[in-house]
C-alpha cells in the first residue's frame, strides 16, 4: 500500500515538472521515488496484509513481484536516456510510464474483481498512448490504434466474464467467489463455466496468447523500442502475476472448466510463436514472437496447480524480464547508430564493442533456455511443475519449442561474431554499459544459483 | 448466502432482451409499412433540424472542439461522485470530508495540468 502511494505521489510530481519548471532535476527524482517504492514493498514480506476490504491483498507473492516490476522500471529508466529528448512531452511520457508501473503492481495484488479490472486499465491505458508515443511514426500511429481497438475489445470480455461471474457467486471477492464456486452443486453451472472462459479470453488477450496475438507483433513492432522494452517485461509480468492470481487462486475449485483450454492455448502459443520468429530478419520483430513464445512457457505455470507453480512462475518471470530487457538494451544502442532493427545490424559487433556482444550473448543464451543462464532453470522450473501433473506431451512440445527458439537465438550470435562489415564503436554513457552488464549479470547469478530466488515464495 | 440461482430465475432477462429486440424490429418493420412513401428531392435530403444543409459532413475540423467536450465529460463524472457524499454526508463523517478532499486535490490537479498545459486555449 505504502508502495502504491509512493508511486502514485511520484507519477505526479513528474506530471508537474514541465508546469513548474523542474524539468532538469525530474530523472534524479524518479530514481529516488522508484527507490524509495522498491524499500517500502519490503515492509508487508512475509506478514501478509488485506487492505481496503480486501480489495487488495498484499502477500509474498505479490511483494515478489513488485519488486521485480519496480526494478524493471528502474533499469528501463537508465536503458532509454534519449528516450523523446527531442520531444516537447517527454516527462508526460515518464510520468505514464509510472501510472502504467502503479497498474501493474495493482494487478499483482488485487482481492476483488472490481480491481482486476481497474488495475488492467490502469495498466492498458498508459501502455495505449505511449504505443503511439512517436507522433510522426506512421507504424507508431498504427501500433496504438490497433492496441487500443484490441485492449478495449479484450477488456469487454473480460468485463462480461466478470459480470457472469458476479450473477452466479453474487460477489466480486475472490474469496467469496471461490467459497461460492466450491459449494455450489456442479461448480457453479452454466454462468461459472461462461464467465471464466470470458474472463479467460480478455487475459489472453492481454499476454498475447495465441489465437489472440496477432495484435503483439505489429504493436510490438510499431512502438518506440523503449516502449516495447517496458511493454515486453513490465506490462507482461503484471499480466501473468493477474492470470496467475485469478486462475490458480480463485478459480483453482473449477479447474475442469479451464485447464484443457489454457492446455491447449498454451501449446498453441509455443508453437506459433516459436515458428513465426524463426522467419522474421527484424531483431525487434523476433523478440516479439520470443514474446508470444514465452507466453506459452508461462501458461504451462498456471495449469500446473500444484506447490511449484508459484515459484516457477515467479522464476520464469524474472528470468523473462531481465533477459528480455537487456536485449532491449542493446537494440536501442545498436539501433541508434544503424537506423534499423535488423538482426544484421548485430553482425560483428564483437570486434569493436566486446561488452556489447557479450550482454547479447548472455540475454541470447538465457532467453534460449541454455544451462548457465537463469533462463534454463526457468524452465526446468516450468517443466517440472507440468510434469508433476502427467502434462507429458505439453511438455513434449514445449521443449520441441524450445529448441526452435535456439536456432533463432543462435543467429543472432553468430551475427556477433561474423567477420564482415563490423559496426563501428557505439558510444555509451558509463552507467548505461554497467546496467546492461548488471542485468546480465543477474541473469548469469540466477542461472548459477537458482536457490536464491526459488525457494522465496 | 442463497446463491443457488436456477437457469429458469434469469428468464426475465432474456423476455426483456426479447421485448427489447421485438419493439425495435416491430416499430420499424411497421413504420415502413404503414407510413405513406413520398420522394421528393427535398423529402430525401439530410434532416438539419430544419436548416438547409451545406457540403460534406466529411471535411476535417478542429480537434479542440473535441478536447474541450471530453474534458467537460471527464469533469462533469467526476462531479457525479460528490452526489453520493452529498447525501451520506453526516454518516461519512470525518473520514468522508477527508478522503473527499484527496479526492478533489487530485482531481483539481488534473484540472491545473489542463490549463497550463494549454488544453482549454482556442487559438
Amino acid at each position: 500500500m505504502t508502495t502504491l502511494i509512493i508511486l502514485s505521489a511520484l507519477g505526479l510530481v513528474v506530471l508537474f515538472s514541465e508546469i513548474f519548471g523542474y524539468k532538469k532535476i525530474v530523472l534524479p527524482f524518479i530514481f529516488a521515488g522508484l527507490v524509495a517504492a522498491l524499500a517500502a514493498s519490503f515492509i508487508d514480506w512475509n506478514i501478509g496484509k488485506h487492505y481496503l476490504n480486501e480489495m487488495m491483498i498484499v502477500d509474498n507473492y505479490s511483494i515478489a513481484f513488485t519488486v521485480l516490476m519496480i526494478a524493471i522500471t528502474i533499469v528501463w529508466f537508465i536503458i532509454s536516456p534519449g528516450f523523446f529528448r527531442d520531444q516537447g512531452s517527454r516527462v508526460d511520457h515518464f510520468a505514464l510510464i509510472i501510472f502504467a508501473l502503479i497498474g501493474a503492481q495493482l494487478l499483482t495484488s488485487f482481492g476483488n474483481m472490481i480491481m482486476l479490472f481497474l488495475a488492467v486499465e490502469i495498466l492498458s491505458i498508459p501502455m495505449y498512448i505511449l504505443a503511439g508515443s512517436n507522433k510522426s511514426n506512421l507504424a507508431s500511429n498504427e501500433a496504438a490504434l490497433k492496441y487500443f481497438l484490441m485492449g478495449a475489445f479484450a477488456t469487454g470480455f473480460l468485463l462480461f466474464g466478470i459480470a457472469l461471474i458476479y450473477g452466479q457467486t453474487g460477489s466480486f471477492n475472490l474469496q467469496q467467489i471461490s467459497e461460492a464456486l466450491t459449494t455450489q452443486q456442479d461448480g457453479g453451472g452454466v454462468m461459472a463455466v461462461a464467465g471464466v472462459l470470458l474472463i479467460m479470453v480478455g487475459l489472453f488477450f492481454k499476454v498475447s496468447a495465441a489465437p489472440f496475438h496477432f495484435w503483439a507483433p505489429d504493436v510490438y513492432t510499431g512502438a518506440p523500442t523503449e516502449i516495447t522494452a517496458f511493454m515486453s517485461t513490465v506490462v507482461k509480468t503484471a499480466a501473468f502475476a493477474g492470470f496467475f492470481r485469478l486462475f490458480a487462486t480463485c478459480f483453482s475449485a473449477s479447474a475442469s472448466i479451464w485447464v484443457n483450454t489454457i492446455m491447449v492455448v498454451s501449446a498453441l502459443t509455443i508453437i506459433v510463436g516459436n515458428i513465426t520468429a524463426v522467419y522474421q530478419t527484424s531483431f525487434k520483430r523476433m523478440l516479439a514472437y520470443s514474446s508470444i513464445a514465452h507466453a506459452g512457457y508461462m501458461l504451462m505455470a498456471i495449469i500446473s496447480l500444484n506447490g511449484y507453480a508459484q515459484q516457477s512462475i515467479l522464476f520464469y518471470a524474472v528470468a523473462y524480464s531481465v533477459s528480455s530487457i537487456a536485449a532491449f538494451g542493446i537494440l536501442l544502442a545498436v539501433s541508434h547508430i544503424t537506423k534499423n532493427d535488423d538482426v544484421a545490424s548485430f553482425n560483428g559487433l564483437a570486434k569493436k564493442n566486446p561488452l556489447l556482444a557479450f550482454v547479447t550473448l548472455l540475454a541470447m543464451l538465457s532467453l534460449a533456455g541454455i544451462p548457465p543462464m537463469a533462463g534454463f532453470f526457468a524452465k526446468y522450473y516450468i517443466f517440472t511443475a507440468a510434469l508433476q501433473q502427467h502434462y507429458t506431451w505439453l511438455v513434449l512440445i514445449a521443449v520441441l519449442g524450445s529448441l526452435i527458439g535456439v536456432f533463432y537465438y543462435f543467429r543472432v550470435i553468430i551475427a556477433l561474431f561474423k567477420n564482415e562489415n563490423s559496426a563501428a564503436e557505439i558510444p555509451m554513457t558509463g552507467i548505461y554499459k554497467a546496467a546492461l552488464l548488471f542485468i546480465s549479470l543477474v541473469a548469469l547469478v540466477f542461472g548459477i544459483m537458482p536457490g536464491l530466488l526459488a525457494g522465496l515464495l | 448466502m442463497e446463491n443457488q440461482h436456477l437457469p429458469s430465475d434469469f428468464f426475465p432477462i432474456v423476455l426483456q432482451f426479447i421485448v427489447a429486440a421485438g419493439f425495435v424490429v416491430t416499430t420499424m418493420v411497421a413504420t415502413h409499412i404503414l407510413g405513406p412513401k413520398r420522394k421528393s428531392k427535398i423529402k430525401l435530403e439530410t434532416f438539419e433540424c430544419g436548416i438547409e444543409s451545406q457540403g460534406n459532413a466529411r471535411v476535417p475540423f478542429s480537434i479542440k472542439y473535441f478536447l474541450v467536450a471530453i474534458l467537460f465529460v471527464l469533469f462533469d463524472v467526476e462531479v457525479i461522485f460528490m452526489y453520493p457524499w452529498a447525501v451520506n454526508f453526516k454518516s461519512l463523517g470525518i473520514n468522508g470530508i477527508i478522503e473527499m478532499f484527496i479526492f478533489m486535490v487530485l482531481f483539481l490537479t488534473g484540472f491545473m495540468y489542463i490549463i497550463k498545459k494549454g488544453a482549454l486555449k482556442w487559438e
